[in-house]
């Protein structure tokens, strides 16, 4: 064969190929790396492979945090997703949270007074330049009848002033129609309160002799029995005393915020009849 | 000399670096062999004694370094350098598409010589891993064969001006 052409080269493969016969057929049976020349190119090899992995470490750990980053930048959207979703739930909770707060106050007052109520949701505002009625979403069906009061947590709303099957207009007390049989609750002065729109409401037929404040409060004082004595109105907010005549002229901060009405509590077993609304 | 004092070094730079590649893409589900590729261009460009040297030593590395039984991988590679080398005086070594197959082919033949190896002596039934991982890797490496061929042309190129023809046609094998 042209490539054996010298006869050395043919000794050399041959011992060569016996030599690692031979080495082979030694470990054969221990099937072990042992020995002094494996110990060294292991040896070697050891900080050739500790340079090279740590150079390869690095370069996939670069790719790795490239990778990641590509991966932040999606998981970033869709968790900026998830919070606007989790915004949306928690204004809903929330709502959920006032309004049972409110509900709760609600009830409270039911409690406190020996009245069968109905909660009502305000559906509507029926505002125009000389009335400012409420639209509640229960009416006779439910035991809502004409002229029965309507109070709201701490204080009075007002009073139904027509109902239909399911729903009911509520009277607000600080529409101009509305006049209310009230009292101051520190001198048990009585006088009428009577709506001024955004004003609030004026607290009439107070005379020059009586003591009025300032802060007072004013409530039902239970006369002409549509409304039960002692809900609360509201808080004398100013006291024009240079006006002439026998009378003060008293303004009433009601206690309700009639622009933040959401639920309403109406009196079902209010006698109501007597009309004390000025048409 | 220089080559022969180099020669561990290089061999063991090598067994490194392929270990850590196929440890880094196939995760060490499977062996990469680029080794053989060298032992295929040895057989085609290195004379008889140095490359039947280089093989040997690669072998022994790769022996040294896997844990196998010591001795195995040397007598694979010294075989699939004697057969590259006696191949080469019939194979045009410009065919890339050639060279592909050869390679593949020395690949699976190493393969098998140690599945039947470990199968006569330990008794190991290797043989259900063949068409998964054995094949795969002889494909892998067939392929990189020819890009390795054409990188060391190459190098020959720039070292010495024109590629370097096959031992045998240089008539130092």
């Amino acid at each position: 064969m042209f490539f054996f052409r010298n006869y050395k080269t043919i000794v050399f493969i041959v011992i060569l190929l016996a030599v690692i016969v031979t080495v082979l057929s030694c470990n054969l049976k221990q099937k072990s790396s042992g020995g002094l020349v494996p110990r060294i190119v292991f040896e070697i090899a050891s900080p050739v492979q500790n340079v090279l992995n740590s150079s390869f470490k690095n370069v996939s750990d670069a790719w790795y945090r490239y990778l990641f980053l590509v991966g932040i930048e999606e998981e970033n959207r869709n968790l900026k997703k998830a919070i606007d979703h989790m915004k949306s739930q928690l204004t809903v909770y929330q709502e959920g949270y006032l309004e049972a707060q409110r509900l709760r106050n609600l009830l409270d007052l039911k409690e406190n007074k020996d009245f069968d109520f109905v909660i009502a949701r305000v559906i509507g505002r029926g505002q125009t330049a000389f009335s400012q009625t409420i639209l509640v979403n229960k009416g006779t069906a439910d035991g809502i009848l004409d002229g029965v009061p309507v109070t709201a947590g701490p204080g009075l709303v007002g009073r139904i002033m027509g109902a239909s099957w399911h729903s009911a207009k509520v009277l607000p007390l600080i529409d101009e129609n509305s006049n209310i049989d009230a009292c101051v609750q520190r001198t048990r002065t009585q006088g009428i309160i009577r709506g001024a729109g955004s004003l609030g409401c004026t607290l009439k037929y107070i005379a020059k002799t009586q003591d009025v404040r300032e802060g007072d409060v004013i409530i039902t004082s239970g006369m002409g029995g549509v409304f039960p004595k002692g809900i609360m109105i509201g808080r004398v907010s100013r006291i024009d005393r240079l006006e002439s005549g026998l009378f003060w002229k008293i303004y009433v901060a009601p206690v309700i915020d009639f622009s933040k009405l959401e639920e309403v509590s109406v009196l079902t077993s209010a006698g109501g009849g007597e009309d004390e609304v000025e048409k | 000399m220089i080559y022969y004092l180099l020669l561990p070094f290089l061999a063991i730079l090598l067994i490194v670096l392929q270990n850590m590649v196929a440890d880094i893409i196939f995760s060490g589900a499977m062996i990469l062999e680029l080794s053989i590729i060298v032992l295929v261009y040895a057989g085609f460009r290195l004379d008889l004694i140095k490359g039947s040297i280089s093989a040997f030593v690669l072998g022994f590395v790769f022996d040294c370094i896997s844990g196998s039984v010591l001795g195995l991988f040397a007598l694979t590679h010294v075989l699939v350098f004697l057969f590259s080398f006696f191949v080469s005086a019939m194979l045009m070594t410009e065919k890339m598409f050639l060279i592909a197959l050869f390679t593949f082919f020395c690949v699976t033949i190493e393969e098998f010589i140690v599945v039947i190896f470990y199968k006569l002596f330990y008794g190991f039934d290797m043989l259900p891993n063949i068409p998964a991982a054995f094949w795969l890797q002889a494909f892998i490496v067939g392929s990189l064969a020819p890009v390795f061929f054409y990188l060391m042309r190459k190098v020959e190129v720039f070292f010495y001006d024109k590629p370097a023809q096959s031992a045998k046609w240089a008539g130092t094998g």
